[in-house]
């Protein structure tokens, strides 16, 4: 057991080419012993662990009920608060207030965003946002924890399998490889692109990310994982991820904090019009958009194999 | 005059925009064979979007938009032959009944 995880740990760090036969060979055997082994222990140790197999079907039972009762009372609460609503085509309903006036006149004056709706998702309702980046992070970790392949014990037996249809990449279609070659800048640009001009034009850090996640994830699929794992891994995003969130949190606190104290801010408005203008704007933007597109190529990775 | 003559170009780019697009759409409705298929959405693709962009860029004349319509000629140029060579690849992989819709040479 300890010993096919050595060497498949070994072939996985080298990065080179598929197992050979032989070494499948020896796997498999080591494989099939190690269940041996452990068959054998489970049935000596059976009537000791009588005793941990109540507790934890007790446990079992008592979290299933617990989890239960929370997402009754959850639903519960959000029905209470669905009927406290105004009534739909209502004259006095929250539409049709002035919110939306105040917004399209003052947003450019408060802001300094010439495109309103960054104004309004970055600035006016800036922890909205931060919510919508979290969400996005949490379903990335969740899907990590049903689907993510770690190449210990289990894990590396899957992953000799896994990884084997690596080998066939990159594909062998001259047109395909060109293509990619031509157009992955280019999708990376027009993503970079968007993010940047996110307060002047439309778009921002959502739609920007995902053309970027969509760029890498079109590299993935053409040249495969041993190219990919050379900028990104695990690490980088693990990496961006946090600093994202962890710098938008910051910056956006350091937004509010400042504003409802009337301390004078330290980073004025600007001019209008230009890319360093709407204070945080910008820097807000780049975080959305790295966590959004770390965020779609994760969870290709996760759902293709398990593994960055 | 000139405007004549950019008002006509540009009227019968549209035209030959349309006429191409029509063909795609009863193409791709009607045709019996995959091949054929992708035969008639890779004249939609291509040159109908190419007559509409180009048709575009003299109607706004020669400014920043017209770089940009250049530039979707250019990706649109670029991706759709890539995935309609993908496509053919894999009817031609999948596709059992192949010897009867096509005639494949035998080197």
């Amino acid at each position: 057991m300890k010993k096919r995880n050595e060497t498949l740990l070994k072939w996985l760090n080298e990065g080179s080419e598929t197992l050979d036969q032989e070494m499948m060979e020896s796997l498999e055997g080591d494989y099939l012993a190690g269940d041996e082994k452990q068959e054998t222990a489970v049935t000596k140790k059976d009537e000791s662990s009588r005793f941990h197999m109540i507790i934890r079907s007790a446990y079992i039972r008592i979290s299933t009920a617990f989890s239960v009762v929370l997402c009754i009372a959850l639903i519960a609460i959000l029905m209470y608060t669905v009927m406290d609503m105004p009534y739909f085509g209502n004259a006095d309903t929250l539409v049709e207030s002035e919110v939306s006036e105040f917004y399209i006149e003052h947003t450019l004056e408060h802001t300094g965003a010439v495109n309103v709706i960054s104004g309004i998702i970055l600035n006016f309702r800036g922890f909205d946002t931060l919510g919508e980046a979290h969400v996005l992070f949490i379903a990335v970790c969740s899907v990590m924890i049903l689907l993510h392949i770690h190449p210990t014990e289990h894990g590396a037996h899957l992953m000799a399998y896994e990884y084997d249809d690596a080998s066939e990449e990159p594909h062998d279609d001259d047109i395909l490889l060109t293509g990619v070659r031509v157009l992955f800048p280019l999708i990376v640009m027009f993503g970079i692109y968007i993010i940047l001009n996110g307060n002047l034009s439309p778009g921002g850090g959502f739609s920007g990310g995902a053309v970027i996640g969509a760029g890498l994830i079109l590299y993935l699929s053409v040249y495969g994982y041993i190219r990919t794992r050379r900028f990104f891994t695990m690490r980088t995003f693990r990496i961006l991820t946090t600093i994202a969130l962890i710098s938008y949190t910051c910056s956006k606190t350091f937004h509010f904090v400042t504003g409802a104290n009337d301390i004078k801010a330290m980073i004025g408005i600007g001019t209008p019009g230009t890319i360093f203008s709407g204070g945080l704007l910008l820097p807000l933007n780049i975080f959305v958009g790295l966590v959004v597109a770390c965020t779609m190529y994760a969870l290709f990775t996760m759902f293709r194999k398990g593994d960055f | 005059m000139l405007e004549w003559i950019r008002f006509g170009t540009f009227t019968a780019l549209i035209a030959a925009a349309l006429i191409l697009e029509t063909m795609a759409v009863f193409g791709v409705n009607r045709f019996k064979y995959s091949l054929n298929r992708i035969h008639a959405s890779a004249i939609g693709d291509t040159l109908a979007v190419m007559c509409v962009s180009f048709a575009a860029i003299l109607y706004t004349g020669f400014s920043f938009l017209a770089v940009k319509f250049a530039f979707v000629i250019l990706l649109v140029w670029l991706t759709s032959p890539m995935s309609g060579h993908l496509i053919s690849l894999l009817v031609f992989r999948t596709d059992n009944n192949l010897d009867k819709e096509v005639k494949l040479w035998k080197n």
